[in-house]
């Protein structure tokens, strides 16, 4: 099914003179049993679905300023130039500019842009998974003011159909496809760990109620790895008198359709939350500690349900910094020092940034800001669908190393974050370094203070 | 005057001084670069010339060439040097007419036969020979005879050196240059228009001296005259520099005397004397008083965008060419996607 | 009809034409391709108010990335900054632009004009020095990043070389510096020196979309 080449050298020919593609090593994966043509021919498919007016916009406008890269913790953490968030990009941005740009025709008679060869698509496989979590810091460092992240995410498309993804990042995203959850969490699973979570936590949990305000969704991450998440929502959801509901047909929040660059999957998966959503007349969806969660549902579920979505999407924080603002709950005040790390996806990209320093307000803690935190937060390195991918682990491991200067410069005594992948990766990074932090919840912190006896 | 006097004698019949004389050859050495070393040679060559005669063609042309020579408020030596040279045929300034002058002309070129120099001003008409016509003869006509037996030519002014104001656009008589004419003696030209007097008799007094012409620049205009910019010697220079500029004929700036480019100043691209020798023995030139140089000492000056666009526009074709470029735009920009929509939608649909 | 003539009149005049169709014909080409709508639920407006916020507020900019851009964004400003002064402010271009437009506006002493144009080329220098030696733009520049450079400061260049001289006539550099004004006009539309334009296009797309969902921008 799937082949796999474990292992990579990083030299990198910088000396050669070049007015062409240069390409980085070889290194791939492939699915299925395509002849290097079909793959091509795929790839340039769902590439031409994608060159839009607005991707033209952006991939017509590059300078090669280069600028992208100084806000990229790939470059960064290893001054390796093929890591500049462009560079990532420069099949599908060939490939457009010799279909489908203004002058294309042109480029085409005069063989002034090269077709994109299967070569060059297996060599930027790793440039495309491992080396990008679509956190979005080189869309803001642009002076052009490209989308450089969502572009990467726009090419994955082809890639998928060309059969060339990181074969843990296909297998995780089949499983969610076939099963419902990347991590083999069926409907028994899930409602077996619902069930060991209120008796553990003697908290009311309902599953499979007809008809409720409120469908809360969870991440496989959360039910496997940290499940008290699931006790604490439905704790804090009980003590804000709400009228919501899990449900076994639509409780997967993640969605590796849109990680893993299949558009089709996207569908299948967000379209299982909003079906359910739909059946039980929901008026919120509430989404977990989950960052691309947000992403997917609150931005794009309408796009993937073809109208508008005839219920509101809210990602935890925003919803407990609503309800702690309007007084439907109340928390007691937690003497310490905090930092926290915001999840791109939630934060930078999907413009929740001010819910959890609403949340902190309130429980009165000293919060000292991440330096370059916030909006210009530093991305964990697992996001994007790259901590499924065990060869970029190493990677991974030295752009963490950014992550931890910037946690160590607050000095604080907790970090604290709202995304479910970035805590697994910090857990992983913490194991890795032997770290004195690592990301907890804020939801569960929430939890945790509940005043619970408040009207 | 007898044709067989010498200059030195006549004008010592005139009263001219030999200090005067003196001061004007080293005047004249100077003008044409020549060293001091010379100014005997030319005293002598000059003194003892016998007067060559001088053939003066006037085709097309406004007299505004001899009038510059002419016009002086008292004698002067240019005018003096000019009397001494056997003028032998000038519309304006001889005294035979119609048989007459034919027949004085047709004996200077027989008597001076290989010798003679031909003065012309104003330009030659091809369109019709029946345009410009002297005693019946067409002015090509008369050219050709002329210059047969000439030793050299000298176009003066600029309609005799480039065509002038008859050869501006839509030129009507097919006026033609005279140095496009003349392809077998040697042409001087001594643009302008009019030329500087002194421009003139410095190239005679080059030829009395030396028997040769002076040295010409790629216009055949000599290079000791033509070879600056009015710009690189005007004394508005400084005001261009520091962007100080007369922005209308009356404002404070055109008062002060600035510089004249924003009203059209062609000086940066006009080769001439104007500003170094000026006019009327030095009093003053256009641009002292106060009106921007036309640059008429050019080629085709008269259809250089406008005596008052400034040298640095353009012209771009007007409205509807911008249109027209906007409108092609348009259609290859819509072209271009719907072209680019097809080929995604075929390609998909291949998918 | 000499260099000069043919620069200022033929050359020109055409190269100003392609200049136009060639811009319009790539922004059409790229603003007629399809789009999307999106359904999801704004968080506030966005559209033009969104997209005129960010095509200003990315000239500034952001804290977090200041050190790193410094050197770059010093000399790019420097060099955008040299270039308007130079085109827009030296009297005998004012007036070229008075010709098409009919409006004028004050000059700088030419001087300081040729100050601010000796720095320009200086500038362009450094900028073409960190092009070839820095890794990450020598792995990504190309073609149309090296000539565009070229094609930008000559006619700085031989702007600059003009009051010079260099023993060359008047005429001749003026002739050669309009060409070469000419090349620049007919490679923009079609090079990324039609950044431009593009810039509203790029810019603003984002904030259209971005400022939509309250993302950072």
């Amino acid at each position: 099914m799937s082949t796999s080449k474990v292992g990579y050298d990083d030299t990198y020919d910088l000396q050669s003179k070049r007015l062409s593609i240069k390409k980085p090593d070889v290194r791939y994966d492939k699915q299925g049993e395509m002849t290097d043509d079909e793959r091509v021919h795929k790839a340039m498919v769902h590439f031409a679905k994608d060159f839009g007016t607005t991707a033209a916009a952006y991939l017509d406008s590059c300078i090669h300023c280069g600028m992208c890269a100084d806000a990229c913790h790939y470059y960064v953490a290893t001054g390796d130039p093929k890591y500049t968030p462009i560079w990532k990009l420069e099949p599908f941005k060939q490939a457009y500019k010799r279909e489908a740009s203004p002058f294309a025709f042109f480029y085409r008679l005069f063989g002034l842009k090269k077709k994109v060869t299967v070569e060059e698509l297996e060599e930027w496989q790793h440039l495309l998974y491992d080396s990008c979590t679509v956190c979005g810091r080189c869309s803001l460092i642009c002076p052009m003011g490209i989308d450089v992240a969502s572009l990467v995410s726009t090419a994955r498309h082809g890639m998928f159909k060309a059969g060339l993804v990181p074969h843990e990042l296909h297998a995780v995203a089949e499983r969610a496809e076939i099963d419902g959850s990347p991590l083999g969490v069926t409907k028994t699973v899930f409602a077996d760990r619902l069930e060991w979570m209120e008796d553990e936590h003697e908290v009311d949990i309902n599953i499979d109620k007809e008809q409720a305000d409120i469908l809360v969704v969870m991440s496989s991450i959360e039910i496997q790895k940290y499940p008290d998440s699931m006790a604490a929502t439905a704790k804090i959801l009980n003590a804000a008198g709400e009228d919501w509901t899990f449900r076994t047909d639509g409780f997967e929040a993640t969605n590796f359709g849109m990680l893993s660059g299949n558009l089709d999957w996207q569908r299948d998966m967000s379209m299982r939350v909003i079906n359910a959503a739909v059946k039980i007349g929901a008026k919120l969806v509430l989404l977990p500690e989950c960052g691309h969660a947000y992403m997917a549902l609150r931005w794009m579920g309408g796009n993937m349900y073809g109208k508008p979505l005839p219920f509101k999407v809210q990602h935890v924080s925003e919803y407990l910094a609503d309800a702690l603002n309007s007084g439907k709950i109340k928390v007691r005040k937690v003497d310490k020092s905090v930092t926290f790390h915001d999840p791109c996806q939630v934060s930078r990209r999907g413009g929740a940034t001010r819910a959890p320093r609403e949340i902190f307000k309130h429980l009165g803690v000293e919060l000292r800001e991440l330096p370059n935190g916030g909006d210009y937060n530093w991305c964990c390195g697992g996001g994007g669908g790259v901590v499924t991918i065990h060869r970029a682990d190493e990677l991974r491991y030295k752009v963490f190393k950014l992550k931890m200067e910037q946690v160590e410069a607050t000095e604080a005594e907790a970090l604290y974050s709202s995304c479910a992948n970035c805590r697994q990766t910090f857990d992983d990074c913490q194991s890795h370094y032997k770290w004195d932090y690592t990301a907890e919840s804020l939801l569960e912190l929430v939890a945790d203070s509940l005043q619970e006896d408040a009207a | 005057m007898s044709r067989t006097q010498t200059l030195g004698e006549i004008l010592q019949a005139r009263g001219v001084s030999r200090r005067g004389f003196m001061k004007y050859c080293a005047t004249t050495a100077s003008l044409l670069a020549l060293p001091p070393s010379m100014v005997p040679r030319i005293a002598h060559a000059l003194e003892h010339a016998r007067r060559p005669s001088v053939i003066w063609l006037s085709f097309q042309e406004c007299t505004g060439c001899t009038e510059s020579l002419t016009r002086s408020a008292s004698p002067t030596l240019e005018g003096l040097i000019f009397d001494s040279i056997s003028l032998d045929y000038h519309h304006t300034l001889q005294a035979a007419s119609g048989d007459a002058a034919e027949a004085a002309r047709h004996a200077a070129m027989e008597e001076n036969m290989g010798n003679y120099l031909v003065l012309v001003d104003g330009s030659v008409p091809l369109g019709n020979p029946g345009f410009s016509t002297i005693a019946g003869i067409s002015n090509y006509d008369m050219l050709v005879e002329t210059v047969g037996g000439a030793a050299a030519v000298v176009a003066i002014g600029s309609c005799a050196a480039f065509g002038g104001i008859p050869g501006a656009d839509p030129n009507p008589t097919g006026a033609a240059a005279i140095q496009d004419l003349v392809t077998d003696k040697p042409v001087v030209n001594v643009p302008g228009c009019p030329p500087i007097p002194m421009v003139i008799t410095a190239v005679l007094t080059q030829f009395l001296t030396f028997g040769q012409l002076p040295e010409l620049d790629k216009h055949g205009r000599p290079v000791a005259f033509f070879g600056q910019t009015i710009h690189d010697r005007c004394y508005r220079r400084p005001f261009y520099e520091q962007g100080l500029f007369a922005e209308t004929f009356d404002d404070e700036g055109a008062r002060k005397g600035w510089c004249l480019y924003k009203l059209g100043c062609k000086g940066p691209i006009t080769y001439n004397a104007c500003a170094t020798m000026k006019w009327n023995q030095g009093t003053s030139f256009p641009i002292e008083s106060g009106h921007p140089c036309l640059g008429c000492s050019e080629p085709d000056f008269w259809d250089k965008g406008g005596f008052y666009n400034p040298v640095s526009t353009a012209s771009l074709g007007g409205g509807a060419a911008l249109a027209g470029a906007a409108a092609a735009g348009v259609a290859l920009g819509a072209a271009a996607a719907a072209l680019s929509r097809r080929r995604q939608a075929r390609t998909i649909k291949e998918g | 009809m000499d260099l000069l003539e043919f620069a200022r009149g033929p050359a020109l005049q055409l190269s100003i034409y392609v200049l136009l169709a060639g811009s319009i014909w790539r922004v059409l080409g790229i603003a007629l391709l399809q789009s999307k709508p999106d359904y999801s639920e704004p968080r506030q407006a966005g559209g033009l108010g969104g997209a005129l916020k960010v095509i200003w507020s990315r000239a500034f900019t952001a804290p977090a990335f200041k050190k790193a851009t410094m050197y770059s964004k010093t000399l790019g400003y420097t060099l955008h900054i040299g270039l308007f002064v130079t085109i827009f402010f030296f009297v005998p271009h004012i007036l070229f632009f008075k010709g098409i437009f009919g409006v004028s506006w004050p000059g700088l002493p030419n001087s300081a004009i040729f100050f601010v144009g000796v720095i320009t080329v200086g500038v362009a220098l450094a900028l073409l020095i960190r092009r070839m030696t820095h890794p990450v733009l020598r792995l990504i520049s190309n073609f149309d990043d090296y000539f565009s450079w070229f094609v930008t400061i000559l006619p700085v260049a031989t702007g600059l070389i003009i009051p010079i001289r260099f023993g060359v006539r008047y005429e001749t550099l003026l002739a050669i510096h309009i060409l070469s004004v000419a090349l620049l006009l007919v490679w923009l539309p079609f090079s990324k020196l039609a950044h431009t334009f593009l810039i509203f296009m790029s810019r603003g797309t984002t904030g259209a979309i971005l400022v939509r969902r309250g993302a950072k921008t």
